[in-house]
């Protein structure tokens, strides 16, 4: 018996999430915007209201004042969309313990086999978008296929409150007549490349000479060739194994910087979640990498080996020497990043004298680590912080 | 100046003072040997972090004192027939080597820009046979830390508790202790001594019950052979608490035959290549014997060695290397090898006695 996988998405998720907590905002065209005070803040989530008069994802707030004069614009609250995804992850968690969370507001899962307790698979979705409805008061997408990439393109058929199946025979007839830009893993670039090579439709893409997409894309080429065609046999895997097997972070500047110790602060606030990250995932890195890319759009990666390590102290350290050493005052900084690489697996590793419960060693420092990630776990990403990064919330981040 | 010594002393000497020259710097003098001709005949190297002093016997007819380009000076020395050598500093700095039918003549600096070795306030100063302490830095030195991140860790711990020497190295995976009472000093004190000058140490102490005299201020130790003289920078910061760190209880202990050991934990390694670095050997620890496997894309290796066994019964991953390293170094017959768990540490002792204590942390099996 085949697989079966559901994609979940949850539709308009941040504008939805705040119609959830006022019901105001309800039957009225509404969006949550980056920055509703100035003209230039960007729409981040329209609701479906706002959305019949063209308002959409990305627009500037003035550009959607003058398409929909009555909006109304709300600040972003990331900490509450973080809650209410935790929500629904602990909602479709009922269903099936084998999830794969792809980004905040969508998560595949393996539902395969579960037919017994919920019946067809179109009956279980039904069942899942229900109670989604129904206990959180938001609305969500549900693609169902056998693989993850036909569920998520099935997904994306029929939104709001939709649900669509596409099986693998069915891809010649829903799936190839799409523009290749629509195919999931396909972005801005490979489109532009693909055009080139005379592949406008998923379609073309599937029936494309393998020999010319590798020479063109490398085994990338291979990889959409076969999504093309329907096939995706990756698992869905709470901690999927990336092939860069590096955990990293990056973010665009408000204003370009020139001074040091803001940029260690930011430095700081990043170190800090790709910590959080590499010890949710049990994984630690060998290597620190850092990127600096300046007001001229050049951009420097600069890395050092070290033990491995997912301590955010750790982290953090490395990379704060690594900007000191390659900061010039004198040149504008739009963007910093920073990453740990070179990623071990922890459970097959040599065990460290740092590692011991003892004086001085990372075993506090993993500990007082861990008790923050629990924090920020349970009650929320603003909850604790380190002191350093409280200038932050002042001068307020453009986020990636 | 003009000197006249021996080829073979005067290449020694050379040899012994560059391990303290830098073999590449921006400043030019640093790659050269300080040669000075007074009451005696002296050479010195000095890279900043170390320096060595070395006494060489010469016939000294003019004092002076110029310094000479390291490498090329010790190149054209060991080349030399086996004969007296005549050293000469003439007018321009330059300076002429003479030796049965070879000559050369190099340009020198003048040594006033060549660092001081700083002089060291007699703080603290212990005697210890030469051979000993080489023994001591030779057996810990391989696990001195060389990851940059932990300066400290760089240099190994030498501590004088008033009785007993301690020299400690840890590298974060293991640790390597040496502990001594054959040596004579005025009072406590700790010192770390960054572990390049005691791989140079090593090679410069003889291998002759002689004495050395160990002074450290702050920030210098001094180890003064008579005839030859190394000096170090000590590194700053605090050194791991190392007490804290070595188990007194353990599940397990075994005392083992320490050729045996290494023997089959080298054959059982031969199974880890380059590739698959990081993979462990096994031990699976039994009533009379330990059994060491290891299993990778090439094969794998069985070894069954006898022991004595004292507890619980045992399996745990090891680093092969971690565990070559201390076998071969160890020089008594049997060792005692004592277990805590599988992921805590493992500690290698003499069977009798207490001069060292090797502790190991395990690979997660």
């Amino acid at each position: 018996m085949g697989r079966v996988i559901f994609l979940v998405d949850m539709n308009a998720f941040y504008i939805s999430c705040e119609m959830s907590r006022n019901p105001e905002l309800k039957g009225r065209p509404a969006a949550v915007a980056g920055d509703p005070e100035n003209r230039r803040g960007i729409i981040l989530a329209a609701n479906y209201d706002a959305r019949k008069y063209a308002v959409k994802t990305t627009m500037t707030v003035n550009e959607a004042r003058k398409l929909c004069p009555g909006i109304v614009l709300v600040p972003p609250d990331h900490d509450f969309y973080e809650l209410k995804s935790r929500e629904v992850m602990k909602l479709l968690s009922e269903f099936t313990p084998v999830i794969q969370q792809n980004s905040i507001d969508e998560a595949w899962l393996d539902v395969t086999g579960c037919g017994a307790l919920f019946g067809e698979p179109v009956e279980m979705a039904e069942k899942i978008m229900n109670r989604i409805l129904n206990e959180l008061d938001l609305w969500c997408s549900i693609g169902i296929s056998e693989n993850k990439f036909l569920a998520k393109m099935a997904s994306e058929m029929k939104k709001p409150l939709g649900i669509t199946e596409v099986w693998l025979k069915d891809v010649p007839q829903k799936i190839w007549p799409l523009p290749v830009g629509k195919m999931y893993g396909i972005g801005q670039q490979t489109e532009k490349k693909l055009s080139e090579l005379a592949i406008f439709t998923i379609g073309d893409l599937a029936r494309a000479d393998i020999k010319v997409l590798r020479k063109n894309f490398g085994r990338y080429g291979e990889e959409i060739h076969r999504l093309a065609n329907g096939l995706d046999f990756s698992e869905v895997t709470e901690f999927p194994q990336h092939d860069s097997k590096s955990i990293s972070r990056s973010t665009t500047l408000k204003n370009d910087i020139t001074d040091l110790d803001f940029a260690r602060t930011i430095l700081l606030r990043l170190a800090e979640e790709v910590g959080e990250e590499a010890r949710r995932q049990g994984c630690k890195g060998k290597t620190v990498s850092i990127v600096i890319k300046y007001s001229d759009f050049q951009s420097i990666t600069r890395q050092k080996s070290i033990m491995p390590t997912y301590l955010t102290k750790d982290i953090y350290n490395t990379g704060a020497a690594l900007l000191e050493e390659n900061w010039n005052p004198h040149r504008p900084v739009r963007l910093l990043g920073i990453a740990l690489a070179n990623i071990t697996d922890e459970n097959a590793r040599q065990l460290s004298i740092f590692d011991l419960p003892g004086e001085g060693a990372n075993y506090r420092t993993e500990r007082l680590e861990r008790a923050m990630d629990e924090i920020r776990l349970r009650f929320g990403k603003g909850k604790i912080t380190r002191a350093k990064t409280l200038e932050l919330n002042k001068k307020e981040l453009r986020k990636k | 100046m003009k000197v006249i010594c021996q080829k073979e002393k005067l290449a020694e000497g050379i040899n012994v003072v560059q391990k303290a020259v830098s073999s590449k710097s921006n400043i030019q003098i640093l790659e050269g040997i300080l040669i000075e001709a007074g009451d005696n005949f002296k050479m010195t190297g000095n890279d900043l972090e170390l320096a060595v002093e070395c006494f060489v016997d010469a016939h000294i007819e003019r004092p002076g004192a110029i310094v000479i380009n390291s490498r090329m000076f010790g190149e054209i020395v060991r080349r030399l027939p086996d004969s007296d050598v005549l050293i000469e500093l003439k007018d321009n700095n330059t300076v002429t080597i003479e030796c049965e039918n070879s000559k050369f003549n190099l340009k020198g600096i003048l040594p006033e820009g060549f660092p001081a070795i700083p002089e060291i306030e007699k703080k603290n100063s212990f005697k210890i046979d030469q051979m000993l302490l080489r023994d001591m830095i030779r057996q810990t030195l391989f696990a001195v830390c060389l990851d940059e991140n932990r300066p400290i860790l760089m240099g190994s711990l030498m501590e004088y508790d008033g009785t007993t020497l301690n020299i400690v190295s840890i590298d974060g995976y293991r640790l390597a202790l040496r502990r001594t009472t054959e040596c004579v000093g005025e009072k406590p004190f700790s010192v770390v001594v960054p572990g390049k000058a005691l791989n140079e140490l090593v090679k410069i102490l003889e291998a002759e019950p002689l004495e050395v005299n160990v002074v450290a201020s702050d920030n210098h130790i001094l180890f003064d052979m008579g005839t030859r003289k190394v000096q170090s920078r000590l590194l700053e910061g605090k050194f791991l608490n190392y007490a804290g760190i070595i188990p007194n209880e353990f599940e397990t202990r075994l005392s083992v035959r320490t050729k045996e050991l290494l023997s089959a934990i080298e054959r059982a390694a031969l199974m880890i290549t380059s590739e698959d670095r990081g993979h462990a050997i096994k031990f699976n620890v039994n009533e009379e014997r330990l059994v060491i496997t290891s299993s990778t894309a090439i094969g794998d290796a069985h070894e069954e060695v006898p022991v004595e066994m004292d507890g619980k019964k045992l399996e745990l991953g090891f680093n092969p290397r971690y565990l070559t390293d201390v076998l071969k170094v160890v020089e008594d017959e049997f060792i005692e090898m004592s277990f805590t768990t599988n992921v805590g540490p493992s500690v290698i002792r003499p069977v009798e006695g207490r001069d060292y204590d090797y502790m190991v942390m395990p690979v997660r099996i």
